[in-house]
């Protein structure tokens, strides 16, 4: 009796355990089918995707020529052609930069390839520090320097990081961004989301005809260290009243950004939707590419009318705004941190309106 | 006394050893490789040569007749989690590193060995501890397979806390390549099937990895390596019997040494537990006692050789030891014996061994890592409130803070456990007699004096009987001394047996002492 009670008990045992196993089989295969279609279906373009590719005569076919260098310069430059699939997956990667959280979407998750889990906050997307989808311009259509271009970051391929001195290839790099400028997690190298903003790139970097191994300006950021300024010192008070003049319009007294409808016009600079202390954007940290990147790209439509004194000056005061811990900081900084943004800005709120009430 | 304990007794006896070596070298050499792959991010000859001078040395080093070194699954972890910050994985430097890591914690454990308290202080670490320390990284191994198994890069994440390792599943599950989980899958259910029957339940790994293997093999003819894109276990021709290296030792180094400390602490801290703990668990089951310091000796000196022969640290196996118990081993020719034929299998079957597939090593590693979550071991700490906190403090600690930090809780709490248990000794007033039973010390006085106060209160005349107290520390002599000036109240001290059964009481001072305890007159 006993020993054929224990098999039975056995046998239930390792039938839960199999089923159990190709149950999450079963899923699997679902969710790689799943994938699969959204691969496969067309894309609805963001209206900002749907102007720049309508521009560069994006379509499918054998050969492709950049209309942009041959309106710029005459030349008739012939590239290798796309698949359908390839335009899906430009188009795709286009809409991730423009708007990373799907915010514009009718399916967020899907057609942004569940980007929401590898970023902690509401605003967050590439286009905030890639601006002009990863593209942007001056009036006359020349690349802005320092402005973060993907396409000039794809044809810089793969570098060594300047901190860890690893080397990092172009997926690497994204994923890095996930961390230290989205205050989230990283996507695996494998994901669609970061293959998609990889054909975006490549394409983008034959629209403007930019070649392997070559620097160009609008690569990265313009870095201001001290030495570019007259090392007067970076001055936080000086810095608060120049963000409160040009910056606070858009990104709010407090920097906690512009939100209208549900969608992010204005990104937050502080508080639990901003960067994280460990980001490269933090002042603290590096000091030199929150200043370049102001200075280059902010405000926008005036850019270049900071000074980099400015520059630095306000960079200084944004990050010594509160924001989140970073990851590797500990739970005693993140719950300080999470103290000093989430009390502090209404006290401050209350005090500044209390000057004015009767 | 090392030749009486190696050399078995008869030719019968010789041949069950041979049968024992070669079923631990089976059983050993999917383990080394995954380990040293997938757990710790290192070229797969490490793990081997891991589990041939690993085991070698341990074994001749350490008179236990049921003990099995080489590489072990929680310390593999515990080097790819710290070294993961350092260096790119399957480097040149990352191997430096690694090979340092393990020569420092084998300086670590040498420091246990010499400073007696320290080595004494291992066995403070209770079973709850270990056990929920077991689980957590059972659970830890499961997730942290899910990579390798779907054919992904593994993320380079410093950080494995749950919802890292839940994301990483759900890219498994959305992202992976479904060849790479199909011979997971082939694997996870020929090695899961197989383990229910008892007679092929050792072997059951290795027809896992044969299935997942032929099945690699089959899809790689039928579409190509290149479509398939499914990893495998690298070369392994060059492998020859010994292969000399040099920890990483150089100035640009040292912050990075510096920083891989705490973790060196806790690759030798986990290496000392589980050989403890696993010679502790075969005294009792095989009835022949050595001590742990034997064990200590073994493995410090080991570890501080092993780095230079481009080894894996080693430390005790629960699988392979419990197997070799189940196999009735009675010498340590059966550990000596499966170092020298893993040897021979890598010198003749190594181009078998370099096909085998990475999703395969993963499927193993999971079924290892649910293996370690023994519902029978942990059950008895349910029945006991204390330790089933305990268990869980460990458990939860390990995905909390890491290994290092679970080590570090788990004690504390095991120690809080312990003097908790003690600071509440069994209290009783029985008329005007306050019975103490348990401990005196500082953490039991307050509750004592409370119910002092109140009897002596009520009381003209007090008798404390503390008879069946088994320590007092100074603290209590003081405040024993003290209510001893008090006239109402009377001391009931420990009597020796003689004294009971004549039930005369001499005076205090001419009392002959009997207790080899120094205490006071009061």
């Amino acid at each position: 009796m006993k020993p054929s009670a224990s098999a039975s008990r056995k046998l239930l045992r390792l039938a839960l355990l199999v089923g159990a196993l190709l149950a999450l089989y079963l899923v699997a295969v679902a969710k790689q089918d799943e994938r699969q279609r959204i691969r496969e279906r067309p894309v609805t373009l963001t209206p900002g995707c749907e102007e720049k590719l309508a521009r560069y005569q994006l379509a499918a076919g054998d050969i492709y020529v950049s209309p942009y260098i041959l309106e710029r310069t005459g030349r008739r430059i012939v590239k290798q052609g796309y698949s359908e699939e390839d335009v899906r997956a430009i188009q795709r990667g286009c809409n991730i930069i423009d708007d990373l959280q799907g915010q514009r979407a009718a399916d967020p998750a899907g057609e942004r390839w569940n980007a929401t889990r590898f970023v902690r906050g509401t605003h967050t997307s590439c286009n905030h520090c890639h601006q002009g989808i990863g593209d942007k311009q001056t009036a006359d259509g020349t690349p802005q320097i320092g402005s973060l271009s993907l396409a000039a970051s794809w044809a810089m391929a793969d570098m060594y990081d300047r901190f860890t001195g690893l080397l990092l290839p172009y997926e690497l790099r994204q994923m890095q961004c996930y961390i230290n400028s989205s205050n989230g997690y990283k996507p695996n190298i494998a994901d669609d989301l970061i293959r998609d903003v990889t054909a975006y790139s490549r394409f983008l970097a034959a629209v403007l005809d930019l070649r392997f191994g070559n620097r160009y300006p609008e690569q990265g950021i313009d870095e201001i260290p001290v030495s570019s300024t007259l090392k007067r010192g970076d001055d936080y008070v000086r810095g608060n009243a120049l963000y409160q003049q040009r910056c606070a319009h858009c990104h709010g007294p407090q920097g906690f950004g512009t939100v209208v409808d549900g969608k992010v016009i204005y990104p937050a600079v502080a508080g639990p939707n901003a960067f994280n202390l460990q980001s490269r954007n933090n002042f603290a940290f590096v000091s030199t590419i929150l200043p370049g990147f102001i200075c280059r790209n902010m405000p926008p439509g005036e850019e270049g009318s900071l000074s980099n004194q400015d520059c630095r000056d306000i960079a200084f005061y944004i990050s010594n705004l509160p924001r989140p811990a970073g990851d590797r900081q500990g739970p005693l900084m993140a719950l300080w941190q999470q103290l000093m943004m989430r009390v502090m800005p209404p006290l401050i709120r209350f005090f500044d309106n209390g000057d004015s009430r009767p | 006394m090392i030749t009486g304990a190696l050399a078995p007794r008869r030719l019968g006896e010789f041949g069950n050893e041979l049968l024992i070596g070669l079923t631990l070298a089976i059983v050993v050499l999917p383990q080394a490789i995954a380990f040293s792959t997938t757990l710790a991010g290192l070229p797969p000859y490490l793990g081997i040569y891991g589990a041939i001078w690993g085991v070698l040395l341990t074994a001749l080093l350490n008179p236990s007749r049921v003990f099995h070194g080489g590489p072990n699954t929680a310390m593999c972890a515990a080097m790819g989690v710290t070294l993961l910050p350092v260096a790119p994985q399957f480097g040149a430097d990352y191997v430096g590193y690694a090979l340092t890591l393990i020569l420092m914690a084998g300086l670590i454990q040498t420091a246990f060995l010499l400073i007696r308290p320290l080595g004494r202080a291992l066995d403070f670490v209770s079973e709850p501890v270990v056990n929920g320390m077991i689980c957590g990284i059972g659970l830890y191994l499961i997730f942290r397979s899910f990579p390798a198994f779907a054919g992904l890069p593994i993320n380079t994440q410093v950080e494995w806390r749950l919802w890292i390792s839940w994301q990483t599943f759900l890219a498994s599950l959305e992202i992976g390549n479904i060849h790479a989980i199909n011979i997971g899958v082939i694997t996870l259910l020929v090695t899961v099937v197989l383990r229910q029957f008892a007679a092929i339940r050792n072997l059951a790994i290795l027809f896992g990895i044969a299935a997942g293997t032929l099945y690699s093999e089959f899809i790689n003819a039928r579409y190509g390596l290149a479509n398939t894109l499914v990893e495998q276990i690298a070369d392994l021709s060059s492998m020859g019997f010994v292969y000399p290296s040099v920890p990483l030792f150089s100035q640009e180094a040292m912050p990075d040494i510096i920083s891989i400390i705490p973790g060196a602490i806790t690759l030798a801290l986990l290496g000392l537990f589980q050989t403890v703990i696993a010679m502790r668990r075969m005294n009792r089951k095989s009835g022949q006692f050595v001590d742990s310091r034997h064990g200590i000796f073994a493995d410090s000196v080991s570890n501080c050789l092993l780095p230079f022969l481009s080894s894996l640290p080693t430390c005790a196996s629960f699988n392979r030891m419990s197997l070799m118990h189940d196999m009735k081993t009675r010498s340590r020719l059966a550990a000596v014996l499966s170092a020298v034929i893993l040897l021979a299998l890598v010198s003749f079957f190594g181009d078998l061994i370099a096909i085998i597939p990475i999703p395969a090593m993963a499927a193993i590693i999971m079924v290892l890592g649910a293996a370690m979550i023994q519902w029978s071991d942990i059950r008895p700490h349910f029945q006991h409130r204390a330790e089933a906190i305990v268990f869980f403090g460990s458990f939860a600690s390990v995905h909390l803070f890491g290994l290092f930090g679970a080590v570090i809780c788990g004690s504390l709490l095991a120690l809080a456990y312990a003097k908790w248990e003690k600071a509440h000794p069994s209290i009783h007033l029985e008329g005007n007699v306050l019975r103490v039973r348990g401990n005196i010390y500082y953490g039991s006085l307050p509750l004592i004096e409370s119910l002092y106060h109140q009897a002596h209160a009520r009381f003209d005349e007090l008798v404390v009987d503390f008879s069946a107290v088994h320590h007092i520390d100074p603290e209590g002599i003081r405040w024993l001394a003290e209510i001893s000036k008090n006239d109402k109240v009377h001391l009931a001290d420990r009597r020796s047996g003689h004294e009971r059964r004549t039930e005369q009481r001499e005076p205090h001072s001419q009392q002959t002492r009997t207790d080899r305890r120094r205490r006071r007159d009061f």
